[in-house]
């Protein structure tokens, strides 16, 4: 149980960040350095199609995934978990259970990231807490695949996976631990936090090109 | 990843804001309409984003190579080219 108030709720890109690497809270929530997300490119345009996906189609649901009802960007709580989050859809099923559907402005590469699932796991548990039905599925469309559909069959250890990260995450915040940084290497190279962060700035070094 | 970046845009308009995009990514201008230089794949991801924004479909057309160290050492170059060094960022620092 994590006793929080309001002001305090994470929510699922938070989550997401941390499992990418530990370091993002720490900059974003105890030192107050923010992203400059306006600054991507990628992202404004993610928002933008958000936006436009939103607006279209309201009456439509996927007859493929048995959907009866669907609600668009419903905004949820849990005081339980500690999290909030808006959903990009809240469909339900016919078989009496509900999922989650989330829009991702990206490309399906024959594998689904446990930072999708998990964000899904998230948003799959605001809605069963939320609306009192079991949430046993979720899904995700990526929209630069031409909208491909994909399920997620939620598993106990993306359960333990988020409890971890609930957990260190609220370490990092009520004690402002310096966390290490995610061990690969790869991710500081994009990360906006690599021009403050040691690892960052030693990932870009051996990263580097020098010369051919 | 050493990336070369060809175009043929119509519009005098939008081929100065392809150039200018290409600049902003760093990239070397080594012919009219060619670019070569080095970039993460996040960015040539995003470059291709912002290109598919611009341009015109049925008219234009953009060509993004991506290019390994080996075969960038067997690139041959006449006349009047480029710092191979200097394109793949063998050269940090110019004083001129």
């Amino acid at each position: 149980m994590y006793k929080v108030n309001d002001r305090e709720l994470l929510n699922p890109s938070e989550v997401i960040e941390f499992l990418y690497c530990p370091r993002f809270i720490y900059y974003m929530r105890c030192l107050k350095i923010p992203q400059n997300e306006h600054n991507r490119f990628k992202v404004m345009k993610g928002r933008d199609i958000h936006q436009y996906k939103s607006q279209i189609n309201k009456e439509y649901v996927r007859k493929k995934i048995a959907c009866t009802k669907k609600e668009i960007d419903i905004f949820l709580h849990s005081k339980k978990l500690g999290l909030k989050g808006k959903v990009d859809e809240v469909l339900q099923l016919a078989d009496g259970t509900m999922a989650p559907l989330d829009y991702k402005f990206a490309e399906y590469k024959g594998v689904i990231y446990s930072t999708y699932r998990i964000q899904a796991l998230i948003y799959g548990a605001l809605i069963s807490e939320n609306y009192e039905k079991p949430v046993y599925t979720g899904y995700l469309c990526y929209i630069r695949s031409k909208n491909y559909l994909a399920e997620i069959k939620f598993t106990q250890r993306d359960w333990l996976i988020l409890d971890a990260a609930l957990k260190d995450m609220r370490k990092i915040i009520e004690e402002n631990y310096y966390p290490k940084a995610t061990k690969y290497k790869a991710r500081c190279v994009d990360c906006c936090y690599k021009n403050i962060c040691v690892e960052g700035l030693e990932a870009s070094k051996s990263l580097e090109i020098s010369g051919f | 990843m050493l990336v070369w970046v060809i175009y043929d845009i119509s519009q005098d308009k939008l081929r100065s804001r392809v150039f200018k995009i290409c600049k902003g990514y760093g990239l070397y201008s080594v012919q009219k309409s060619v670019f070569v230089g080095n970039m993460e794949p996040h960015e040539i991801d995003e470059l291709c984003l912002r290109f598919d924004d611009i341009i015109k479909h049925d008219e234009d057309s953009v060509y993004v190579f991506p290019m390994c160290k080996s075969d960038f050492k067997a690139v041959k170059l006449l006349g009047q080219a480029f710092d191979k060094r200097l394109v793949s960022d063998g050269i940090k620092r110019l004083f001129l």
